[in-house]
Formats: structure tokens, C-alpha cells, sequence
């Protein structure tokens, strides 16, 4: 019998909302069906700082998709990212206690367990257990099942976020009376779409600067073996310019669009550029220096600091895959050089491939087509191994 | 002490980055305002040319300094109270400068400010605050002090030093950015002598500036633009806007009480204040408390220069502590001030700089953060990134 279910992958922005309605056909094909937009308000650095104005948005977009698509929505997939984003390894190891030193399925399980078994503080939620390579004494391997060794070790890098800030963003969704499936951090969302499968096994690192917040996700043979957030993002490159400027934030933005380059391209410091090019009382002439300079200090910083953020992951060797830039910041020009000088890697802008068409190619989009994927793997695993119990299960606690 | 108008004011310099402003004031400008010197370290205060100097807790310090601790200062500070009661007897507008993050700056300025508003002084601070590349030791010894500071003056107007970078030349050295804050805590100080003592077309006294600075504990904002030749008035305004510390252009939204005035040169007309007037009101939009006033001061010839003083009070602890003397009478008719310039030489320095630069001092603790100023920072190896990058790196930006 014909069975389809429509999950929406929404995003909830510093500078707009998107959603993404997608349809799963027998829980392994994915169409895409609808999509809505609303520009953002209430949102600063990727935290929800006003629940009316923010849920307003959201809705706008909402009611924008269901319409295109003619459709309702079953289940949403919702994007997390901003300030309160931490992320910890975490091990734990077992002894192989069986006759023939061979690794059975009840140690792989027992291993795994105490790995995520770490305590959080209690207004912290998990996002995501990424899991990392199992090491067999001291050897890495994927699958241990059935292979002989002494020793089981599991390590895990876990996503965890603050667990009131989550919970505001899914209020907002279950205001609409709709579920939220799952939460996932916007670089995993965007890594599993502009990453190709081949850069995810030599190792690469994905980059997502919002307007707010940039997100980072590391991948190595093949799997993402760290991710994290942090609140920066374009909005500092226009307050930047705001303030060594001397101009109106939606000035600076503006300058920034025109004129902004992540890499000094013009070293003389003479040549001039209008600042609102409308020969009106107010318009003054400005050092394209400048602009370029405040630009790539900033964009520099931000990728020196997910940098530093890495640690040895963060190593050249570690990186031979590049560096792939999504979300509205790598539409800045040259952001993709000013990655490659900090990380020594060979950067690109990330393309959404063959899922997306149209308009749905642009890097900002990235994010809610990999929510979708997710989804639809979520999906397919729902109906093999039943009900899995990801944060809505952990967070439920919090709201009763 | 400068006995015109009857209005008792005093620049007390407190520490090594004190002194040195007071040193300045005291070069470019000996009659005008009466000038002391307190320090620790007495042979640091011993090169300086001000007559009227002390070096305190010597018990404590034994005149060696406070070595960068703060609270070694307050406790110099309290030892010699009766030394710094006497410093501030009978003043009426005390000006204290001081750069904080040293520990005689961090630590005596506090006390100092107490005795004084005690005494019914209006106390205004200028306070430097160090680079975001010196260590950050001292920007938490500035950031104690700051907070201290702003319980018991009336005004503080802290001064980051990654901002006014901003304004020295290419390739200039510490040095100069040092020697740049100096010369705009000078400028600051004499804009407000000035606006107490010239001629005023639209008077501003000595009780509506207390009235500005009536509540404590309050963030202080504080602006200079200056223009000359034809439209000098429109200059000076547009060089306001433009200054490297007013970080966001809508300041003056954050401003409870505003005080703008204009200083003029003799040719200043009545219909250039009103046109100025008229166009700051604009800008400063017409819901904020603004109180204007507009003075004549000979010495700057066809210069114009814009004062802008602002306060917000962020807490109750809004007590107008009621002076014990009365109220001087206003200025506008006293001969006295019509006297000629005092600071013949400092008028050649202006006149040098035919494109003038603004003085601004900031809200938040050195801080500049615009857009970002009341989310919570992301600190990152002690540094706070909602800071523009090209400022904590001491960048200079030509506009």
C-alpha cells in the first residue's frame, strides 16, 4: 500500500526562517515539495530573544510551505545552532570476556552505553552522541563485531546544548501543533549535504556561517567526529563596520554586500568608494581599504578560532579532504581563500548537488535539505528498529 | 584656583597616566584651572612640573608605588585621607583623570571621588582603559575600578585605548596612542571650563550641569566635534557623527538627559546656533531630555565646536546630594569671562589641525560592541569577539 509522509525541515535564523517540506514515500524516497521563507525577528545570535515576534516568523513560514505544497506536515526536523552549544568526548572501555576473545554484540552494546552515560548538568540536553571510530587494542576499527581482541574501547564526542533554549524553539513549533521529530545542529544538517562522501573519508571540515552564528563539523573516514556552534557570524562583520566606520548598521550592510571581500584585494588605501552612491546630503566617500580590512580581520578570526576550537582535529593532515563553507557567509567573495590561508586546506563553496534544483542550490539552503536527509534516514530507521529515543525523548522530562 | 564665576574647579591627576594629562594641562594651559598631582611612586611624581603635588601612602607604599594593585592604592588612599580631604575642600567641580588599571589610578580615584561628593563636589572622571593586548590582569583591575569609580562620582568617562588608536597616525607607536588620550581628556576638560565660564548666547550654569549629573552610578557619554571655515557648524556636527568612540550612531537614544553646547568664535551668530541647533535636535530626536546652550570664546576664531554630554540612570541611586553653598549666579554677565584666551598656545595646535578630529568617550566599559552591547559576550581566550576584531587588534582604520 502506498504510504507517504511529509516532514518539514525548518531553520529558525538570526536573519531569516526556512522551511523545507519534504515527502518520504514508503520511508525511502524523498521529494521535495514546498518551501517558505520569512525574514527573522526575535532572533540575536541564533537565540530566541523574543518568543512572540520569533514564533510570528516561524509561523509565516510555516502556513507559506503547507500552502505551496498543498499539503499538512507530520513531523519536523528543526536546526539548532547559537551560542550555548558545547560539545565533550566521552569513553568508556570493556574487557572481551568470551572464551575465543571475540567481540559479540552485548559488549559492543555494553560499551556503548557507558560512553553515553555521562552525566550532563541538569539544564543541559544532548543533541547528538557522534559516534567516533571503536578502538580494539588499541587498533581502529569500525564494525568489531566478531573480530578477536582484549580490550573494547568506545568514544563518543557529545553535542549538548542548553536545554531552556532548545525548548523555546520547539515550543515555538508545537505552538503551530506540529512535532518536532528531532533537533540537529545545523552543521550536521549542512555537512550531510555539501560534503561528498569522498571528502568525509579523506577528512573534512564544514563551515557554516549564518548570519549570527557559525557552525563547524569535522568529518573523518567517513563519519562527523565533532561538531560545535558558536555565536558569531555575519551580523559582527556588519557591526564591524558599523563601528570603524561610523555608519547605520543597514549601511554597513549594504557596504558589506557591495563592497566586502574576505581577502584585502586593494592595497592602496587612496581609492574611494560612495558610501550610499545616491549623491544625497549624508553620502560620504569611503576608503575601500577599510571595508576590505574590518572584512577579512573578522572573517579570518572567525575561521582561526573554529580553528583553535578543533584542537588536533583542526591539523593539516587531519584535513585532507578541505575545507567546505555553507550558509549566507560563503557568499561573501573570496571567503573561500580566506578559509584556505588559516587552514592551509584546499576550501570551496559548498553546492547542495543533485537533491536540489533551482533556486534551492544556493548555499543558504543547505541547511534544511540536510534536515530533510536526515529525516528521511530518521525515518527508514523508525521502521526497522521502532521507536528510537532521540532529544524529544530526553527533553519531554522538562516540560511536563 | 580659577575663581571666575565664582565656580571652584579642580584637575586632580591620580597616577602615573593622571599625572601625565595633568602635566599636559598644565603645559598648554598654566592659568587656567587649578592643577594637582597625587601619586604613589614619588619619584615618578617628583619629574612632574605640577606645583601642586602629593605623593601618598608613603606608610603603605613606602613612595615606591602601588605596583599594578589596587588595593594597595585605596589602602595609600586611606592612610592620607586628611591629605585628600584637604585636596578637595571647597571645590565645586572636581575633574578627576586617571588611567585605570594601575593600581594608584584603580585604587585612590574611588576614594578620592567619595571624599569629594561627601563635600557636595560634582565629581566627572576621564579614565583610559588599557588595551585589549595588555594583560588581562589589568582590564580586571580597570574593570573594578570603573565599577568603584562609578558608585561615587557623578560622571565617568572611561576612554578605551583600542579606540583612540583609531584616531593617531599609521604606525604610530603605544606612546602615541597614550599621548592621544591625554590630549583628548584635555580637550574634554577645557570644553566644559569653557562652557562654564564664556559668554553664553543661550546660557548654560553650573546648576544645569549638576542637574545632567545628578544621578550616580549612571553611564556617562561624552562627545567633542569641532569645525572651522564656512560651515563650520555643520562640520562640527558631521565630525560628532563621525567620531571613532560614539561606537552607534543612535546614542543619544540611550541618553536620559542630553546637554549640547556650542563654543563659537566671536563671528558665531545667533542665526548658526539656531541652525545647528535645529539639526542636533534632529539628530538627537526630540523625546530625549536635551538641554542646549551656546557660548562665545574668542580664541577660536571662525572654529565651532559641539560639547555633548550625556547620562542615562541605570539605577535609583539617583541622589542629587544638595550642595552646601548656593547656586553661583549665572555667567552670562559677568565681565570676567569675556578675558582673553588663556591658551594661546593650544590655539595653534587646533589651528594645525584643519580637519578636526572628535573626541567621544563611550557608554559601556570600554567595551564597544555596538549592535552587541546588551547580548551576553563570547569570550573566547579572554578576549570578547562581539568586540570588532579590528579594534582588539589595535588596527588603525583611515575613514
Amino acid at each position: 500500500m502506498y504510504k507517504s509522509k511529509v516532514i518539514a525541515g525548518i531553520e529558525i535564523g538570526t536573519s531569516k526562517i526556512s522551511v523545507l517540506l519534504g515527502e518520504i514515500v514508503e520511508g525511502c524516497s524523498l521529494n521535495i515539495i514546498g518551501l517558505g521563507q520569512s525574514s527573522s525577528k526575535g532572533v540575536l545570535k541564533g537565540d530566541i530573544v523574543d518568543f512572540h515576534d520569533a514564533s510570528d516568523c516561524v509561523h509565516a513560514a510555516i502556513l507559506t510551505a503547507e500552502e505551496q505544497a498543498g499539503v499538512k506536515i507530520d513531523g519536523v526536523y528543526l536546526a539548532v545552532s547559537g551560542s550555548d552549544i558545547e560539545g565533550f568526548p566521552s569513553e568508556a572501555s570493556v574487557n572481551v570476556r568470551s572464551r575465543d576473545r571475540r567481540v559479540s554484540m552485548e559488549e559492543i552494546n555494553q560499551v556503548s552505553t557507558m560512553a553515553k552515560g555521562r552525566d550532563l548538568a541538569e539544564d543541559r540536553a544532548v543533541i547528538h552522541h557522534l559516534r567516533r571510530p571503536y578502538r580494539l587494542d588499541n587498533r581502529s576499527v569500525e564494525k568489531p563485531l566478531n573480530l578477536e581482541g582484549d580490550r573494547l574501547e568506545a568514544s563518543y564526542w557529545t553535542i549538548h546544548g542548553n536545554a531552556r533554549k532548545i525548548g523555546d524553539a520547539i515550543h515555538i513549533i508545537n505552538g503551530f501543533n506540529l512535532h518536532v521529530d528531532d533537533v540537529v545542529l545545523s552543521a550536521l544538517a549542512a555537512g550531510s549535504v555539501v560534503a561528498s562522501d569522498e571528502e568525509k573519508t579523506n577528512g573534512c571540515l564544514v563551515v557554516d556561517i549564518g548570519q549570527g552564528a557559525t557552525d563547524y563539523a569535522v568529518y573523518q573516514d567517513g563519519n562527523c567526529v565533532m561538531a560545535g556552534s558558536m555565536p558569531i557570524g555575519g551580523d559582527h562583520i556588519s557591526n564591524d563596520l558599523s563601528i570603524g566606520l561610523r555608519m547605520r548598521l543597514s549601511q554597513a550592510e549594504s557596504l558589506k554586500h557591495r563592497y566586502g571581500t574576505a581577502v584585502l584585494e586593494h592595497k592602496n588605501k587612496t581609492e574611494k568608494v560612495w558610501l550610499n552612491n545616491d549623491f544625497e546630503i549624508g553620502d560620504r566617500p569611503i576608503p575601500l581599504w577599510s571595508i576590505e580590512k574590518i572584512v577579512e580581520l573578522r572573517m579570518s578570526e572567525i575561521f582561526e578560532v573554529v580553528r583553535k576550537k578543533l584542537g588536533t582535529y583542526g591539523r593539516r593532515e587531519r584535513l585532507l579532504g578541505g575545507v567546505i563553507l555553507s550558509g549566507g557567509g560563503a557568499n561573501l567573495i573570496r571567503s573561500d581563500n580566506c578559509a584556505e590561508l588559516v587552514f592551509g586546506v584546499p576550501a570551496r563553496i559548498g553546492e547542495n548537488g543533485t537533491m536540489a534544483s533551482g533556486e534551492l542550490r544556493e548555499s543558504q539552503y543547505s541547511v534544511v535539505l540536510g534536515l530533510l536527509k536526515y529525516g528521511l534516514q530518521y525515518q527508514s530507521k523508525v521502521g526497522s528498529e521502532g521507536q528510537p529515543a532521540g532529544i524529544i525523548g530526553k527533553l519531554k522530562g522538562l516540560f511536563n | 584656583m580659577y575663581e571666575t564665576g565664582r565656580i571652584k574647579m579642580k584637575v586632580v591627576g591620580i597616577g602615573g597616566a593622571g599625572s601625565n594629562i595633568v602635566d599636559r594641562l598644565m603645559l598648554s594651559n598654566p592659568n587656567g584651572v587649578d592643577l594637582t598631582a597625587i601619586n604613589t611612586d614619588e619619584q615618578s611624581l617628583a619629574g612632574s612640573p605640577v606645583l601642586d603635588k602629593y605623593c601618598i601612602g608613603k606608610r603603605v607604599t613606602r613612595g615606591l608605588g602601588a605596583g599594578g594593585d589596587s588595593s594597595i592604592g585605596r589602602e595609600a588612599a586611606v592612610a592620607d585621607k586628611q591629605v585628600l580631604e584637604g585636596i578637595v575642600k571647597g571645590i565645586d567641580l572636581l575633574f578627576i583623570t586617571a588611567g585605570l588599571g594601575g593600581g594608584t589610578g584603580s585604587g585612590v580615584s574611588p576614594v578620592l571621588a567619595d571624599l569629594a561628593s561627601q563635600n557636595g563636589t560634582t565629581v566627572i572622571a576621564f579614565v583610559t582603559m588599557p588595551f585589549t593586548i595588555e594583560r588581562a590582569g589589568r582590564a580586571k583591575v580597570a574593570k573594578d575600578g570603573l565599577e568603584h569609580l562609578r558608585e561615587v562620582a557623578n560622571a565617568v568617562i572611561p576612554l578605551p585605548n583600542d579606540l583612540l588608536i583609531q584616531e593617531s597616525e599609521p604606525g604610530a607607536s603605544l606612546l602615541d596612542a597614550f599621548s592621544h588620550a591625554d590630549a583628548w581628556i584635555e580637550r574634554a576638560i577645557k570644553s566644559i571650563w569653557s562652557m562654564m565660564n564664556k559668554t553664553g548666547l543661550i546660557n548654560l550654569d553650573f546648576s544645569q550641569l549638576q542637574q545632567v549629573f545628578s544621578h550616580r552610578a549612571g553611564k556617562t557619554l561624552f562627545g567633542l566635534g569641532e569645525g572651522s571655515g564656512e560651515n563650520a557648524a555643520e562640520e562640527a556636527l558631521e565630525n560628532l557623527k563621525l567620531c571613532p568612540l560614539l561606537h552607534t550612531p543612535e546614542f543619544s537614544k540611550k541618553a536620559d538627559q542630553l546637554l549640547v553646547n556650542l563654543i563659537g568664535g566671536a563671528g558665531f551668530s545667533i542665526g548658526e546656533t539656531q541652525l545647528i541647533m535645529d539639526r542636533v535636535t534632529e539628530s538627537f530626536g526630540k523625546d530625549a531630555n536635551v538641554v542646549m546652550g551656546a557660548v562665545i570664546d574668542e580664541s577660536l576664531g571662525d572654529k565651532v565646536e559641539i560639547c555633548v554630554i550625556g547620562t542615562s540612570d541605570i539605577s535609583d541611586i539617583s541622589i542629587f546630594r544638595g550642595r552646601k553653598k548656593p547656586l553661583p549666579p549665572s555667567l552670562e554677565a559677568d565681565p570676567a569671562e569675556l578675558t582673553l584666551p588663556k591658551n594661546r598656545k593650544n590655539k595653534e595646535i587646533h589651528a594645525k589641525k584643519v580637519k578636526v578630529e572628535q573626541d567621544e568617550f563611550s557608554f559601556n566599559e570600554g567595551d564597544p560592541r555596538g549592535e552587541f552591547e546588551d547580548t551576553d559576550g563570547f569570550v573566547f581566550e579572554g578576549q570578547d569577539l562581539d568586540t570588532p576584531t579590528f579594534l582588539r587588534r589595535g588596527v588603525r582604520i583611515p575613514i
